[in-house]
């Protein structure tokens, strides 16, 4: 089977060709194209299948990363969107929780007030009530007043409606009843409910999720129906699939009815491609450490799983997002975050990047302020004779001159002012790996970290040393790992449902009945997919908390019909999992159930890594040998330091570091003391001593 | 402003930002696990708490970002007040010790938030502590619920008092103190849930300190956050530097007890005289009203009034929406002294009670920031509405069931920008509940929960509007409200018209309705009862005169106004003939503010 992944990022959009039978790999790197994203897709993929002489007509799926839903909300361009809800009720999204952003600010905006994704005058409430606990009728829908409403917004020039009414999560069926008006009176418009897009309880965050499919759905679903034409028309006739949030893919058409589906997709493919790689080095516990120009991505993965969020940890641009996501921390921390002094006098780096443009100083697009990249390069860890991709050179004079300026302003030497930058950021990141997992009861020493993007393999032995993570993989392609990911995702989606119950009083069969039929529901739509009964696996889960608590914990529920035993095997998971995570149970208290989940996929052929080349010798590898600047006990001071070609390192032969490893998509850094060793699939493993480096 | 010179230090630079990165994790950990471990709405949705580390003195390191200010900002004050109260006593802290502190005169914020602080030791020696506060559902007064307890006649009647009790001694359980909690408190499972997740939380904190001083030394450790230290100093005082000298005065009233037939409980002045003089700020209270001897909106000085005057000071000064975050710690009130006379409302005597004290401290923060407006008026809000706090309670099968909720207010217009619609205001930031949850656990409905209309203080730039909420009770039961604003509306500034009061009102069963004051006491509801509040709306910044005209009639377009206020309100802007103005197709992005 020939599939291509296909992610478009910030920057550039990255290509990956595999042949599941014969283990072929091609890949290409073309620009994105902001303007419409899918011409860029178009180019780089026919322009790869060109030059490997690969007929379209062969590819059977193209699986696609895409940023249109994300860039709608981050840049406010998307669909005029309407509201149709609850009279009273009319400013659950510009009420929000009544908090602000900001303890100490008088002049801070708030997005959900500055910028509504559905402004007011379209916010229209008709009569109608739903109460707990099972949402009996306590005032009728008023069919008049939604017809009204369809109207006015059809005059108003609306082309996508939210239908978001109190405790729909419990009943649909008031939601459902205004949509069919919305869909007749409002052909061509797109109409979701909340309890469509997720029926979970808590209003703002739901009809906030709502309102962001109504701002991106029209958005996406042109996107994805302009690329499937484009498709079509140069030959590839397989199937179009789209990355989605939960790390799974779904089909296009599923795409353009949820397009919420995809508002992160973009990091999802990142995690599940460094998840994939550690798999393939047999490590089953694995911290995902993805840094680009902007920021850190950092997954986790645990037992060979891959983490996703709680309900209540997800947003996109301050909006809350009550879908089901891969757990991806970010922080504003990559090769492009600036250095610089505060107002009192600190050094601080970031979150504050230079980006793609103008840039490191180093890349002479007009860049002025000293980056973590420039700080790399005065270090002599970059090496400013390599071309990066893209054809770009680094001017190493600019990047010295920028760093020195600074260094003055701190009192600090130039080279220990760019040690000090990597400190820093190093330390930022290793930061956030802590509150994915010390924080959360995970010793990240038991864990290898995957170092991938353009600047990842920089950073991740000194990030690694900091937590004392013995080992750092980085795959054999880390710029290209998220297209990669994309190659190795199946088919998945998610089910879920509030149906509130306490320990000791569960209506073990209405439980049961609705994972039953959340579960039906799926295998509707695999069926409707084309995949096969035997290809779909389903897990169940849990969220649950304490009674009383309001944030719930994830537990994963046995399959079949729940008695009190497997009911009770839930509770004592529960009050593990809570120990675990807060460091504290109550095992005396009563559990409250507060959704339960289904989480279908269906299974479809993977990438496979080729073996890389065998034989050669270091000395084929070395480019040469020149200084760079290491803290080695304690002292900072230049290092002889090999410079070795990637692509040209033998299989199972230890490089001592330090060592600097270049390739096309990025750099990796072997510090003194650590080795590194390229394994059967080609990553190259690092590891790393013990004790840990600093302080 | 800016030092060409790079700045002395104790530690280097570098240091000294992975040291205060490492601080600031900390804190953050300890509040999401005690938010997401805590039992009651006002912890976990509220986010009605604090987390903190300090160093051995009490010194605030560090703050939890999610906490609300009113909780993280008086942590020193309970160190302080354990430390002196100990020390009086005579007793000594060891490790294993979890001390509960909930004194009013000895630093606490009041009654119902009560500190856990678990003392960290390395080997024999006290290096800091970690700290956790809580607004806690119940404390055992005289009525149920902790807020909206009016008519406590002293600090004996609102509550139970914790001085420096260990309710661990070297890793021991006192059984008695909890059984004396588990005895006194309604609801009782709940706060003593909420309590345990504190105590919880603040060993996380105190281990990961350890953690942080046995990886750096101490020495280190104590050099980097005494550079932290100054460092927030510095910011503090060259934004002072940059204002004029001189002294600027501003007086706002709080409505006290409007229905009491004293005068002297009634309309209540909070004065205050701020004099720039150099790099250092003085806060005068003189001229604000004696304490009420019986009734308990005095404002202790330490934990509220403090508070208060520091958060508006920074909220101002060095606004993060301008300057990032800049480490909230002890540095930062260096440069600042406050005068507050013994015996009024800002400096009360014991034991005069201070339960209510909430809505008069922020009331207090926005004379602070009306004084300050004319020396910096670029950089504040027009008066903001106040907040008021309502607890909700009934008899369930024999046991109690408290509600808690925050009821917002809303800023005044800012120069450049409208006031902010329907938030928590200067040294509160809370959430509210979802209508979701309350109706799910609680015998309660909620009928109504959007923006008022018709109530925008005209302005160049408008004022923040408020909400109207319904709450109807499903089962007899009972409310008591603690809240201001009712008569005084919040200040216009520069040409800005005056903001809107808030009021609240009964609607029996029956149909009859009451219209009540900004504090009720314990006050009955039967069945089929509905409160109905209307919150405050901040005034409007500015000559409407030179309100942009498409602003005004997007208001109306937006339903936020009628057609004919916006022809009162905005006379140039509307003309005569502005009727209705037509939502056009194709009109501006809907992304425009």
């Amino acid at each position: 089977m020939r599939l291509i992944g296909v992610d478009v990022g910030g920057t550039f959009t990255d290509i990956i060709y595999c042949d599941t039978d014969t283990g072929a790999v091609a890949v290409n790197k073309v620009s994105t194209t902001p303007g419409d994203p899918s011409q860029g897709v178009m180019a780089g993929l026919l322009a790869l299948c060109t030059a490997e002489g690969i007929a379209p007509a062969s590819i059977s799926t193209v699986l696609h990363g895409t940023t249109t839903a994300t860039n709608a909300v981050l840049e406010g361009k998307g669909a005029r969107a309407g509201m149709v809800t609850n009279a009273g009720f009319r400013d659950v999204l510009h009420i929000g929780r009544h908090q602000r952003v900001e303890h100490y600010s008088i002049r801070q905006d708030l997005p959900w007030q500055s910028r509504p994704l559905i402004a007011r005058r379209h916010r229209k409430t008709v009569r109608g009530r739903l109460v707990p606990p099972v949402g009996a009728e306590l005032e009728p829908l008023d069919e008049d007043g939604v017809r009204t409403a369809a109207a006015e917004l059809a005059a108003e020039g609306v082309e996508s409606v939210a239908v978001c009414f109190l405790f729909s999560y419990l009943d649909a069926r008031h939601e459902d009843r205004a949509a069919a008006i919305l869909r007749e009176a409002m052909p061509g418009a797109f109409v979701t409910t909340s309890s469509a897009v997720s029926p979970q309880f808590r209003e703002f965050e739901r009809f906030t999720t709502a309102a962001l499919a109504a701002f991106v759905g029209p958005v996406v679903r042109r996107y994805v129906e302009r690329l499937a034409v484009a498709l079509k028309g140069a030959g590839l006739t397989g199937e179009l699939r789209i990355m989605a949030s939960n790390g799974g893919v779904a089909t296009a058409a599923t795409v353009a009815e949820k397009p919420a589906l995809t508002l992160l997709s973009g990091l999802a493919a990142g995690v599940l491609g460094g998840a994939a790689i550690g798999a393939r080095a047999g490590r089953r516990r694995l911290i995902t450490f993805d840094i680009g120009g902007t920021s850190a991505d950092i997954g986790i993965v645990r037992d060979g799983v891959v983490t996703e969020t709680d309900a209540r940890s997800t947003a996109i641009a301050g909006f809350p997002l009550l879908m089901p996501m891969i757990d991806v921390h970010t922080i504003g921390a990559g090769g492009g975050s600036i250095a610089y002094r505060d107002r009192g006098g600190a050094f601080r780096v970031g979150p504050r990047s230079a980006g793609a443009v103008p840039g490191p100083v180093a890349y002479g697009r007009g860049g002025t302020e000293p980056t973590v990249t420039d700080a790399n390069l005065v270090l002599g860890r970059l090496d400013a004779g390599d071309a990066l991709a893209g054809g770009l050179r680094l001017d190493a004079e600019a990047a010295r001159r920028a760093v020195s300026a600074f260094a003055a302003s701190m009192g600090l030497g130039v080279e220990a002012a760019a040690a000090g930058i990597l400190a820093v950021i190093d330390s930022n990141m290793a930061n956030a790996v802590r509150s994915r997992t010390v924080q959360k009861g995970i010793d990240p020493r038991d864990f290898a970290l995957v170092a991938f993007g353009g600047a990842g393999p920089l950073h991740g032995a000194a990030v690694a040393a900091m937590l004392e993570i013995p080992e750092v993989i980085v795959p054999p392609f880390p710029g290209l790992t998220s297209a990669m990911g994309l190659l190795t995702t199946d088919l998945r989606y998610d089910a879920v449902r509030t149906q509130f119950g306490t320990s000791g009083d569960v209506d073990l069969a209405r439980l049961t009945a609705d994972l039953d039929a959340l579960e039906a529901g799926l295998a509707e739509q695999f069926r409707a997919d084309r995949i096969a009964a035997e290809a779909v696996s389903y897990e169940r889960s849990g969220d649950l908390r304490y009674m009383g608590q309001g944030y719930e914990l994830r537990i994963s529920l046995p399959p079949g019909p729940l008695g009190t035993v497997e009911i009770g095997m839930v509770w004592s998971r529960f009050h593990a999992a809570h120990a675990a995570e807060y460091g504290h149970a109550f095992p005396d208290g009563a559990i409250e159930i507060v959704n339960v989940r289904v989480a279908g996929t269906g299974r479809t052929p993977k990438f496979v890594p080729p073996a890389p080349p065998s034989g050669g010798s270091l000395a084929d590898a070395t480019i040469r040998t020149g200084p760079c600047w290491f803290t080695v006990e304690g002292r900072l001071a230049p290092v002889p330091t090999p410079f070795y070609r990637r692509a040209a390192l033998p299989a199972g032969v230890a490089v001592a570091g330090p060592a600097i490893v270049l390739q096309p998509d990025s750099t990796t850094v072997v510090p003194p003391g650590a080795a590194a060793t390229v394994d059967e699939a080609g990553n190259l493993v690092i590891t790393l001593p013990s004790p840990r480096l600093r302080p | 402003m800016t030092h060409a010179e790079p700045v002395k230090t104790r530690v280097d630079p570098v240091t000294a930002a992975v040291i205060q990165g490492a601080l600031e994790n900390i804190a953050v950990e300890m509040g999401h696990k005690l938010m997401r471990m805590s039992y009651s709405s006002i912890i976990r949705e509220s986010e009605d708490f604090g987390a903190a580390l300090t160093d051995a003195t009490g010194r605030q390191l560090c703050e939890c970002r999610m906490s609300t200010p009113l909780q993280s900002g008086p942590i020193p004050g309970y160190v302080r007040g354990i430390l002196r109260t100990l020390e009086r006593r005579g007793e000594t802290l060891h490790p294993g010790d979890v001390v509960m502190h909930n004194d009013p005169y000895g630093g606490a914020s009041h009654g119902p938030d009560v500190g856990f602080c678990v003392p960290v030791f390395r080997g024999d020696r006290l290096i800091g502590f970690s700290v956790t506060t809580a607004h806690h559902l119940d404390i055992g007064a005289l009525a149920p619920g902790s807020c909206g307890i009016v008519d406590a006649v002293d600090t004996y009647a609102e509550g139970l008092q914790f001085k420096a009790i260990k309710v661990f001694d070297r890793g021991t359980r006192n059984a008695a103190v909890w059984h004396m909690l588990r005895d006194n408190i309604r609801a009782s499972d709940l706060v003593v849930g909420d309590m345990e997740a504190q105590i919880k939380a603040a060993e996380i904190g105190a281990a990961r300190y350890l953690a942080l001083v046995e990886t750096w030394g101490l020495d280190t450790v104590d050099a980097a956050y005494e550079d932290l230290l100054d460092y927030s100093e510095r910011l503090m005082r060259d934004a002072i530097r940059a204002l004029p000298d001189g002294t600027y005065r501003a007086t706002t009233h709080i409505d006290g007890y409007l229905d009491d037939p004293d005068p002297a409980r009634r309309d209540l002045p909070l004065a205050v005289a701020i004099t720039v003089e150099g790099d250092a700020i003085t806060v005068d209270l003189t001229g604000t009203a004696p304490q009420l001897p019986d009734k308990p909106i005095n404002m202790p000085l330490e934990g509220t009034v403090d508070c208060a005057i520091w958060l508006t000071l920074r909220s101002i000064l060095l606004d993060s929406a301008d300057y990032g975050p800049i480490p909230q710690n002890s540095g930062l009130t260096r440069p600042i002294t406050i005068v507050a006379p013994r015996g009024t409302l800002a400096n009360p005597i014991f034991p005069a009670p201070v339960i209510a004290r909430f809505c008069p401290g922020n009331q207090l923060a926005d004379t602070v920031m009306k004084a300050l407006a004319q020396v910096v008026p670029h950089q504040v809000s027009a008066g903001i509405g106040n907040l008021r706090v309502v607890a909700f309670s009934g008899l369930q099968e024999g046991r109690h069931w408290v509600h808690m909720e925050i009821m917002e207010g809303s800023y005044g217009g800012r120069h450049g920008r409208d006031g902010l619609d329907a938030v928590d205001t200067l040294y509160a930031n809370t959430r509210n509940n979802p209508v979701e949850d309350i109706e799910s656990h609680l015998p309660l409905r909620v009928e109504r929960y959007e923006l008022r209309t018709d109530a925008a203080a005209a302005g160049e730039w408008r004022g923040g509007i408020g909400t109207v909420r319904e709450f109807t009770f499903l089962a007899d039961g009972g409310f008591s409200l603690e809240g201001d604003g009712h008569r005084y509306a919040p200040w216009g500034f520069d040409g800005g018209a005056d903001g809107f009061t808030a009021s609240l009102k009964l609607v029996t069963a029956a149909g009859e309705e009451v219209a009540l004051p900004s504090k009720v006491p314990y006050h009955k509801a039967r069945a089929g009862d509905r409160l109905v509040s209307l919150g405050p709306s901040g005034g409007g910044y500015g000559d409407p005169a030179r309100r942009d005209v498409e602003a005004v009639r997007d208001d109306v377009r937006d339903g936020l106004i009628s057609a004919g206020t916006a022809r009162d309100g905005y006379p140039a802007a509307m003309g005569t003939d502005a009727g209705s103005p037509p939502i056009r197709a194709g009109a501006a992005p809907l992304t425009s503010p």
